[in-house]
């Protein structure tokens, strides 16, 4: 098969991939934001699950987590009466969303703590409400802290979505695998080298959003703009 | 203007504060000097609530606020009249130093951002930061961050400025010119209190020195009665150990 044929038909998968990542970027992130803060500010009981959660996110393979979700959650439902609803794209989102939840509290959690305490007081000090001091003072300082980790919790999302086509979704992996099965398995290097690709080209741009605002940062060295630090990272890794 | 009564604070096991009890009048300058570890800057933070005592009492004016039962309303009341400059600086690290210093007049005291620039720059200028407007605090050395404190306290228009050990973490050079705006705000007839280990500027710029030692005020007088005639043994050996590292 023409490798030029076989890429058109690989980035038609590409939307439902690029669909269940930012799903679960999003809803990941409000997740983990829900669980870092219930685990900062140590809440009985509700602390204690939102530990457990992050336990679960983290040590249960990934795969593992879109089983138990593909097969689980429509139990769930209709446990509570209502009908089941879960296609495989929807099971997919749902436990990338709780997996990248639960890693990302992981990069939040330390991020927040990193903050000196000092900027706590001053901020205290100066009769900011516990709001104000946060999405002024202390969120601003903790996002620096935390985009490092961000940009590889992203990464590896990115790597994970590949692992959807184990419970039937149509992304780009499980498209590259019917390719391959129709042509009787006659390409399969080429057809792994243009997935890699996709990959490849999929986490570089990730990586240059997330380094852009990490470089952008007030707290970052200040000598060399954002701009010009892409190009040298970019000429540096070339 | 400003009493605390019988305040009581510990860390686990350690009582830090043992039954302090300190009034301050209007206009009054007062240095609070001591062995380290012995509840200064503790109790400095215990006036905003900083620190959290486990009883006494604190009357700031109209406010009256038992520890025991803090209100929020109280504490906040508290906030908005006194500003503190710390030890380790504490400017905020995501802002540049005019940022600094308009934060919180725009953010607490919703003041326009017009007129918070204005007194920004003009604090600024007090503190001799102005060329430094626009830097960030990564860019700035230990003694120009000090100064942002500063400028950062007095914008807020302070009944009561509370300097927590202002001059320790710095380099012996830069000292000076932190200690000279220091002089210049609380010659300016602004209520003070100074933590500081800096015994003759304590001594020059004070109308009184208290003297803490394990969790109490054991001395508390005027500069001459302190440093001249010391009360008891105890003040006595520490102002000589001082006067023997300065």
């Amino acid at each position: 098969m023409d490798v030029s044929a076989m890429i058109p038909e690989l980035l038609s998968a590409l939307p439902l991939t690029l669909a269940i990542t930012f799903t679960a970027l999003i809803a990941g992130f409000c997740l983990a934001l829900l669980a870092t803060t219930l685990r900062v500010h140590r809440v009985p009981v509700i602390s204690h699950l939102a530990d457990l959660y992050v336990s679960y996110a983290r040590s249960v393979p990934v795969v593992l987590q879109l089983f138990v979700a593909f097969y689980g959650l429509p139990l769930l439902v209709v446990l509570f009466g209502s009908e089941d609803f879960f296609s495989p794209t929807i099971a997919a989102m749902v436990a990338l969303s709780f997996y990248h939840g639960g890693y990302l509290s992981e990069v939040l959690r330390p991020a927040y703590l990193a903050v000196d305490r000092g900027q706590h007081d001053a901020a205290d000090s100066l009769g900011y409400t516990f709001r104000q001091k946060i999405t002024r003072v202390v969120g601003p300082q903790a996002v620096h802290f935390a985009l490092p980790g961000y940009g590889n919790s992203v990464i590896y999302l990115i790597h994970n979505v590949a692992l959807v086509m184990y419970i039937g979704a149509a992304d780009v992996m499980a498209t590259a695998h019917l390719i391959m099965e129709r042509d009787y398995n006659q390409y399969q290097f080429e057809t792994y080298l243009v997935l890699a690709v996709i990959y490849s080209v999929m986490c570089l741009i990730a990586w240059l959003i997330v380094r852009f605002f990490e470089l952008r940062s007030p707290m970052q060295a200040p000598e060399a703009t954002a701009k010009a630090q892409i190009k040298n990272a970019l000429i540096a890794s070339a | 203007m400003l009493e605390l009564k019988d305040i009581r604070l510990s860390y686990g096991t350690t009582q830090v504060l043992n039954g302090v009890n300190l009034s301050v009048k209007r206009g009054d300058v007062v240095s609070i000097i001591g062995p380290s570890g012995t509840g200064k800057t503790t109790l400095l933070k215990c006036i905003n609530y900083l620190a959290r005592p486990s009883s006494g009492t604190i009357a700031f004016d109209q406010i009256q606020m038992d520890y025991q039962r803090a209100d929020k309303n109280a504490v906040q009341a508290i906030r908005l009249r006194t500003a503190m400059v710390f030890q380790q600086f504490n400017v905020f690290k995501n802002m540049t130093v005019i940022q600094n210093v308009m934060d919180p007049l725009v953010v607490v005291q919703r003041k326009s951002k017009e007129e918070a620039q204005e007194i920004a720059l003009r604090e600024l200028d007090r503190v001799g930061l102005s060329s430094k407007r626009d830097s960030y605090p990564s860019q700035l050395s230990g003694g120009q961050l000090q100064r942002t404190g500063i400028a950062r306290a007095l914008a807020v228009r302070p009944d009561v400025m509370l300097f927590d050990e202002p001059t320790s973490s710095l380099d012996p050079e830069l000292v000076g010119e932190v200690l000279k705006v220091i002089r210049d705000v609380t010659s300016s007839g602004i209520t003070s209190l100074l933590v500081t280990h800096e015994m003759q500027f304590a001594k020059s710029i004070s109308n009184r020195i208290v003297f803490m030692d394990r969790g109490v005020v054991a001395a508390d007088g005027s500069p001459a009665e302190i440093f001249d005639s010391p009360s008891s043994p105890r003040l006595a050996q520490f102002l000589s150990s001082e006067h023997s590292l300065q």
